[in-house]
């Protein structure tokens, strides 16, 4: 048998009648070919889980071991629409990721918002909700809120009217039936209406980009189980990354239980609770807090291992973390230094994590945030130069030029080279007015850095405005240049929150009408 | 009909020059402005058919700038698209209502923003 990576997910019709006249012929439960897909899903699901990787020896296995063929049935009955699919799930939501969300600081929103993608006839988005109304969110002020969402406007009608048989109900517990249904006749349910008005259904089709502003809110949990399954690799990787996007900084994706990312994203850490996987997009704040509140006789764990990071962040929300600014800057003056480099007092890791932290902010357009992670840089390495540009840019895109000039300065003086900080003097100068300077500088950062597309473009932008067109031709073109050959270069951080191929566009535009200027075209 | 006037406003003239390609490549006439203040006075002078507001601006922050214009009869049907970080999306979960008719949440691809832009027009002819 092969690798599980060779299973080939599409099954043919020959294949599924194949399948479906031993399953008739062995338990009675006939499939119609309507249910093709569903029955794919489970094949899949238990191919995977015993590594076969063809479905004529995936047949072979189930035809010879009963206990295969008793596996595979109990996801053929049970399908991927019942409620409390997979109870560990959901009891994970309750007793791990509620307690951390709601337990987190600086979380003063207080609305816990859960994403039921692929929701299918509305169990899993109800589930959610049933969840949620008995988790510690009860009773705790927050407000909680479910979206379930679909590609089958039918399957949407089913969840929205909210009424199921008993068949739907076989894994809900008793006390739970009383609690979250109402009986409407001998075999029919219906969500009881504190459950119902927690969930909200749309449309929307998860492989349809880019995603709608409503739906690009900020989640704490998205639950999207079997996608991997439905998808080919191209766009799960896809549609996991846009999930990525979608949560909140220490927000849960929860996956099929036999799902993983390996090989689909690295973005997540995965934590492992009570048997279940999950996985978690990193939380930057929680880092930068907790390396803060850190004691020198106590080493910061590497960030690297998840189990430290998990330590990390569990430490913070137990302690809020106290202000010892100048105590590193103030351990390294009095104590002679065992190395003549730079020693801030904490791992070149965990420092430049936190850049990369606040880099990550600052290109999404969060300056706030990221001003917020480089001051703990500053505080423990006053002379970070790359801290000190970031503040820097922080004050200039906040109008308070004087410290933003005073930033960029003093990063300068810390590393001459720093294109970045170039740039920022010059865009400063320009701002005020001083273009004089604010060419000065911009020449001086593409002579640092040729590639610094930005630097080219606003060089052109104000040649452009001053009718030196000719000047201004040649700037676009090597904004053009630049912008192609190092389209994710350390200009991209400058961009504001706006997407690099807009630079490209504006080039290709400012270009043409500098061209017709000069009667060339 | 004539093309519709659209107002941008962000301290950052790269960012400004960004916006009024995008906006002109859709065929949109633009007028600028680079601070709160700024925009609040040529919004009342010229009064374009739409305001694109970026949140962060000297002066004025681009909320207040959308509530006083959103309070005033003569102004509020002006649409408004403000462009936000993330973070600041759950600053408007907490009550910031500032009255604008869009949030946009960078990174910005220029689709979106056209696609917003003609969205609020066609909402305000309407």
């Amino acid at each position: 048998m092969l690798g599980r990576d060779q299973l080939s997910k599409d099954l043919t019709l020959a294949e599924f009648r194949q399948f479906r006249d031993y399953i008739h012929q062995h338990s009675g439960i006939f499939l119609e070919e309507s249910k093709l897909d569903s029955l794919r899903i489970s094949l899949v699901t238990r191919a995977t889980r015993i590594d076969c990787s063809a479905w004529d020896a995936y047949f072979e296995v189930l035809a010879r071991d009963e206990k295969e063929f008793r596996e595979l049935m109990s996801l053929v009955t049970i399908n991927e629409t019942s409620f409390f699919r997979f109870p560990a799930q959901f009891e994970a939501l309750r007793d791990h990721v509620i307690p951390e969300i709601i337990g987190a600081s600086g979380r003063d929103d207080r609305q816990f918002r859960v994403w039921s993608a692929g929701c299918s006839t509305g169990e899993e988005p109800y589930t959610i909700a049933m969840t949620l109304s008995d988790s510690a969110l009860d009773g705790s002020g927050w407000h909680s809120e479910v979206s379930g969402t679909d590609v089958s406007t039918k399957a949407l009608g089913v969840a929205r009217n909210g009424v199921y048989s008993a068949r739907h109900l076989l894994n809900v517990k008793p006390e739970a039936v009383e609690r979250h249904f109402v009986r409407v006749d001998d075999d029919a349910w219906r969500v009881a209406p504190h459950v119902r008005r927690l969930v909200e259904f749309s449309y929307h089709n998860l492989i349809k980009e880019p995603y709608p502003l409503s739906i690009m809110g900020t989640w704490d949990v998205i639950f999207c189980r079997n996608v991997t399954i439905y998808f080919k690799l191209e766009s799960t990787r896809r549609v996991v990354s846009n999930f990525f996007d979608s949560l909140n900084e220490g927000g849960y994706l929860f996956v099929g239980h036999s799902e993983t990312l390996t090989s689909i994203s690295d973005q997540f850490e995965p934590v492992e609770t009570g048997g279940v996987f999950l996985y978690r997009k990193p939380r930057c704040a929680r880092r930068v807090a907790s390396w803060s509140g850190s004691t020198s006789t106590e080493p910061v764990p590497p960030p690297s291992t998840r189990a430290s990071r998990r330590a990390a962040a569990g430490s913070v929300a137990a302690t809020p973390a106290p202000r010892r600014a100048e105590r590193p800057a103030a351990a390294r003056a009095s104590a002679p230094a065992p190395e003549p480099a730079a020693d801030p007092g904490a791992p070149a890791e965990t420092l430049s994590d936190l850049i990369a932290c606040a880099k990550a902010r600052l290109a999404g357009g969060d300056t706030a945030g990221a001003l917020e992670a480089v001051e703990v840089v500053l505080a423990a390495d006053r002379n970070n130069a790359e801290g000190l540009l970031i503040a820097a840019q922080v004050h200039a895109d906040t109008g308070d030029y004087d410290r933003a000039l005073a930033g960029a300065t003093q990063a300068l003086t810390a590393n001459p080279l720093l294109p970045g900080a170039r740039y920022v003097l010059g865009i400063i100068h320009q701002r005020q007015g001083d273009i004089v300077r604010a060419i000065s500088e911009l020449k001086k950062t593409v002579y640092i850095d040729p590639e610094f597309a930005l630097a080219h473009m606003n060089l052109a932008n104000i040649y452009k405005a001053q009718g030196r067109f000719d000047l201004a031709c040649r700037a676009y073109d090597n904004a053009l240049r630049a912008a192609h050959k190092d389209p994710e270069g350390p200009w991209t951080l400058y961009l504001g929150g706006w997407k690099a191929d807009v630079v490209l566009q504006t080039c290709e535009r400012s270009l043409l009408e500098c061209r017709k200027a000069m009667g060339a075209v | 009909m004539a093309s519709a006037r659209i107002l941008a406003v962000d301290d950052s003239p790269t960012i400004l020059e960004m916006i009024k390609a995008i906006l002109e490549a859709g065929g949109y006439e633009v007028i600028t402005a680079s601070d709160g203040a700024e925009a609040l006075e040529t919004a009342r002078a010229e009064k374009p058919d739409l305001i694109l507001l970026d949140v962060m601006l000297p002066k004025l922050d681009g909320y207040r700038v959308c509530r006083l214009l959103k309070f005033d009869q003569n102004y509020k049907s002006i649409p408004i698209i403000m462009l936000t970080a993330k973070t600041e999306e759950q600053a408007m979960a907490t009550g910031i209502r500032t009255g604008a008719n869009q949030y946009l949440t960078k990174p910005v691809e220029p689709e979106k923003l056209l696609s917003a832009v003609a969205e609020e027009l066609a909402k305000a002819q309407g």
